[in-house]
Order: C-alpha cells, then structure tokens, then sequence
C-alpha cells in the first residue's frame, strides 16, 4: 500500500495501525454479537457463522437480530470518523463533526421527510428516506459552508455557531415529523429512535447497499485526502501548487454527506464519533490525511460496535440508544479541544 | 534577453478600488528584483498576479512569453513559485510534510511521492538549512525557522521564477541576513527573484533591480536610479529631511534620466543597466 510510502520517521505505520484496528473490528463484532439478553457464547456465534444454513435458535438469534445491528454500528461509525477526517481536512479545523456541523441533522430531516410523505417507496434496500437524507446532509453542508467555510469568515466560532443554529433548526423539524406520526405508526418509531441516536436492525439488503457506498465512497476519498494535505497550507496557497480547490471542496462535500447520510439512516443522530475517533488517530499517526481516512474508517467502526455493547448492556435489559453514550463521552473530549484551541490561538 | 517576466498596459481593481492602471514592467531572466512600495500600493497583488491567482481586468502578465492564463495550472506551478506573506498550518504537520507539497505539481494522478520527489523535497531542506527541522512540528517554529520551511516549498517546486512576500518581515535583523544571503544563493543557482521587500537599506544592499509602486503605476530600474529621493517622497509620503539613514546613499545618478518614469507610458524596452 501506498501509505508505507508515505510514513514519517518517528511515527508508527498506519498499515500496521490498519491491521490492528481490523483485528479489533472482527473481535468486537463477535464479542458483540454474542453478547445480548440471551447469552450466546463466542464459540456458538463462530459456528453459526460458519454454518449459516443450520436452523438453530442462536442461528435465528444471531442473523436477524444481532449481526444486522453490529454491523450497522460497524457501518456507522465508519462513515462518521471518515466524514470527520474529511470535513476537518477542508475546515482546517479538527472540531469539523458531521454532528456538530448539522450534517447529521440534515440528513435526519431529509429522511424523516421521506418517512413521512413516501413511507413504502424503496428499491433495493435504498428508501427513498435515504435520498433525501442525503439531498438534506449534501444541502446543509453548503449553507455551511457559504457561512463558515469560506475563507473571510472561516473562524471557529463561526463554524460552530452556523453548526449550532442549522442543526437546532433541522432536529426541530424532524421532531415535528414525529409528532405528526400516529405513535404506533412505524415511521414515528424510525424517527424517534434517529433522534436518540439508537442504531436500528437494518435488513440485509440495505447493509450491503450501505457497505458498498461506503467502501466506495471512502476510495473515492483517497486521492482527495491528498489534497487536504496541500490545503492545510490554505486555499490560495493549494491553488498555487496545482490544486483545483473548488472541485476537491465539492467532491468532499458530496462525499462526506453521502457518508453521514449512510451512517445516519442505519443509527440516526450519533454524535461526536467523527470528532472522537480522528482526534485520537491523529495523536498517534499525525494529521496526514491519506494514512488517517482508511484507518478511521476501521477504527470508528470498531469504536461504535463496543460502545453499542456497552450501551446495550450498561443498564440492561434497558438498551441506551448509543448516540447519548457517545454524547457523554464525546462532549467533554469537544470542550477539552475547545478550550485547548482557544489557548493556542 | 527577453523578459521571464511582464507585465503589458495591465488594470487591476478591488471593487471600485483601482489598484494598477496600465501598468508595465518587465524582469529579466536571472535578476534579483525588488518590489518596493507603501501598504496598499498593490505588492501582493502584484505577485499573486503573476502567480496565477488574481487575473488582471486588462491587458497581460506574461512569464516566459505566455500569457499566465494560457499556462496549464500545473506547469505554471513549476515554473513559478510564490512564497506568501503569512503561512499557518492546522494539525501538527512536520516540516517534511509540509515541505513535500512543494512537489504537489509534480504528482501522479494519485498524488503519491515517488522517489525522486524525496529526493527533491531533501535537497531543498538541505538547501535552504532546515533538514534538522524535518521532524519538527511546522506550527511549532519560530518566525525565522517558519520563513525557511516556506522558501523550501518553493525551493522544491523547482521554479525558474521565485516570488516572495516580505521573506524580511517580523525576523530580527540577523535572520533577516540569512534569509537574504539565501535569496542571492538561490538567485546564483539561476533562479530569478522578485521579492516584495520594505527594508530599503536591504534592497540597496542585494537588489539590483527595483520595481517601485506608485499611485496605480510604477517606476523601474535599476535600485540606485529608483531609490531617488524625491521618488521615495512620493512613494511613502515622507519628507525628504526625514528618511532614515539614506545619506550614504548615490542618489543623484547621471543614469536617472533613462530611468522609466511612469510605467504607463508605452516605450521600448528602456536600457536600464550601467
């Protein structure tokens, strides 16, 4: 891989950081899976896995309740930490969370729309509600963007205050939505579990649509991670060097929605996870974008499979929707980063 | 010797702000230029003209007989280098990173590095004497330190054509030295400089050429003719009897009668040399 080349002296390889992190990934999904109000033991998940066609009760256990939820969290979280080290690249700035952008409010209203004025249309697992969640995430980045983004204005108070205001508006109106809906109608359940951040049991199909965007998605990203690199040095100065800034901030933001409306139709408004996980990445591997997006990836989809545990199992039989674990944890880490820029600056 | 660099009947505006009115010049290959002129007399507009950055209303900036906007964006970025004013980097960047952008315009279609662009990006660390900051963090440096990294950028983008931005401003006077004897190494190594300076004493000292701005317009030469004192009045608005340590200066020159007076003024190339 190419990021072997790219490695600075003094800091780790970020392939090895990749293999370990994937190694964590799998044994997360796995503990994950077979933790739950019926135990199933680890060696009963492996041979089910490997026996898919036996019909056992764990068989049933595990393929329709719990691997379609782990590996929602898994997909969710890689989309998130991916959008957060792409929208910090094109920010400058490392508090850029598709959460605290309104990115995932965005997408939330988009899809609540979709939950509400086409509730049966889908093809291919792809709902309408996921369109329109990503029409809603693409079109809040640009309102943004227009306000906080562009280079006479981009401050951080800026940036958090558009965040701050565009996302109260638009989990406003997705509570509106929810209000609307009879509360044994389907949709208001989709909607209020989007609102907690509680990652859902998708079917099948639309985990292997969703992967697949993702994967692609995130290899579409790979070239443009470079060119964060040259825009940390600031738009004019990228330009200057060849790069075609206006193309490089449009494909970010088509790609960082798409990945934040992937991520928010399998688990809904979860916060932080972009901020978190790229943050912690960053201390270990530097801020080089190329080597940090595939490891976020993989790392935040192993961050939010064991914090799904966790919030699965903390109070249980109480499930705690996962978006206000990672509030708890993610909030306090924001104000430290906060606090920290503010002292620098 | 045709010019690296010129400017033809050029226009530029900030709004209703007029900033150059038909404004010439030309730059030799090979010389050592400086731009001098108050705040606000368009220096940096000057360079990020030629850097491909702002384009003017009318008339043309060529470089090396082209047009700037018939340059594709990535030879021009061989071709040219523009060292800003002000360099702030987010994130902890090392210098070798940051340095390494330098051969953005030589990348591949996947932006990777390949092995000569290590070498590039070492012997312009090398160069400009900041190989032992490789591993340091960028947002970390001192202001001289910082001036350095931007030069090696520049440095490593291998141009014909280096413009630099007050590369003297907010360094105490022994590292403006340094970054000056760099400039004229890098200028004997081929590299032709225009660099927007304020430090007359500076330019007196290392600059042979000199573009100065004035209102909309400007005067060139070479630094002896432009460096006049009733020119220097007009240019900064200070009186005569008040510039600093100018005594020693020659600044009556039998050769001021061919300086160029007003840029405006279509000529012929003016011979401006002793």
């Amino acid at each position: 891989m190419a990021t072997a080349a790219m490695s600075i002296k003094r800091r780790p390889s970020a392939l090895a950081a990749l293999i370990l992190l994937s190694c964590v990934l799998v044994l997360a999904i796995l503990v994950s899976t077979s933790v739950g109000a019926v135990h199933v033991s680890l060696a009963e998940v492996l041979r089910t896995l490997l026996h898919p066609k036996e019909a056992t009760e764990s068989g049933v256990i595990v393929f329709s309740l719990r691997l379609p939820r782990v590996l929602a969290a898994a997909l969710a979280g890689a989309g998130l930490a991916a959008t957060g080290v792409l929208f910090q690249g094109l920010f400058r700035n490392p508090l850029a969370d598709p959460f605290v952008l309104g990115a995932s409010g965005g997408a939330a209203l988009g899809g609540a729309m979709a939950v509400f004025l086409f509730p049966t249309v889908s093809f291919f697992g792809v709902g309408a509600s996921a369109l329109l969640a990503f029409a809603g995430a693409l079109l809040t980045m640009v309102v943004v963007w227009t306000l906080a983004g562009s280079r006479s204005r981009s401050t951080i108070e800026n940036m958090l205050l558009a965040g701050f205001a565009v996302g109260t508006m638009l989990n406003a109106g997705t509570s509106a939505f929810e209000l609307r809906q009879e509360a044994t109608n389907p949709g208001a359940r989709i909607l209020a579990s989007w609102l907690y951040g509680q990652i859902g049991i998708p079917p099948w199909i639309q985990l292997a649509v969703a992967m697949t965007l993702m994967v692609a998605g995130i290899a579409v990203a790979m070239p443009l991670a470079r060119s964060l690199n040259t825009l940390a040095l600031g738009e004019e100065y990228a330009a200057q060097l060849g790069v075609k800034v206006g193309r490089v901030r449009a494909e970010v933001l088509i790609i960082g929605s798409l990945l934040t409306a992937l991520a928010v139709s399998l688990g809904g408004l979860i916060g932080f996870v972009g901020l978190l996980v790229p943050h912690f990445l960053r201390i270990v591997l530097g801020p080089d974008h190329f080597r940090l997006l595939p490891v976020a990836a993989v790392g935040g989809a192993a961050f939010l499979v064991i914090a799904d545990t966790v919030a699965r199992t903390l109070i249980a039989p109480t499930e705690l929707p996962v978006g206000i674990l990672t509030a708890f944890i993610g909030g306090p880490a924001f104000l430290y980063l906060l606090n920290r820029r503010k002292g620098a600056a | 010797m045709s010019a690296i660099l010129e400017a033809q009947r050029i226009d530029f505006a900030y709004g209703s702000r007029t900033v150059f009115e038909r404004m010439s010049f030309s730059v030799e290959p090979g010389s050592m230029t400086a731009v001098l002129g108050a705040n606000g007399m368009g220096k940096t507009t000057l360079l990020n003209m030629v850097a491909g950055l702002l384009r003017p209303s009318n008339g043309r900036v060529l470089v090396d007989g082209r047009s700037v906007l018939d340059w594709p964006r990535r030879e021009l970025s061989r071709f040219v280098a523009l060292v800003p004013q002000h360099l702030e980097v987010p994130f902890s960047f090392q210098v070798e990173e940051i340095v390494s952008q330098g051969r953005v315009p030589y990348a591949g279609r996947f932006g990777g590095l390949s092995p000569e662009d290590r070498r590039q990006v070492e012997e312009a660390m090398r160069a400009v004497d900041v190989l032992r900051l490789r591993d340091r963090v960028y947002s970390e440096l001192s202001g001289g330190e910082k001036q350095r990294v931007k030069i090696a950028i520049a440095v490593a983008q291998q141009p014909k054509l280096m413009l630099l931005d007050e590369p003297t401003q907010h360094l105490d006077i022994g590292r403006q030295v340094e970054i000056v004897r760099l400039l004229r190494s890098l200028n004997e190594q081929g590299i032709t400089i225009l660099a927007a300076i304020h430090d007359l004493a500076i330019v007196k000292e290392n600059f042979r050429k000199s573009i100065l701005l004035l209102d909309k317009a400007c005067v060139m030469g070479t630094t002896v003719e432009v460096m006049r004192p009733e020119l220097i009045e007009q240019a900064f608005a200070i009186p005569q009897s008040e510039l600093p340590a100018f005594d020693d200066m020659a600044f009556t020159t039998p050769e001021s009668s061919r300086l160029q007076r007003d840029c405006r003024r279509k000529r012929p190339r003016s011979k401006t040399s002793k």
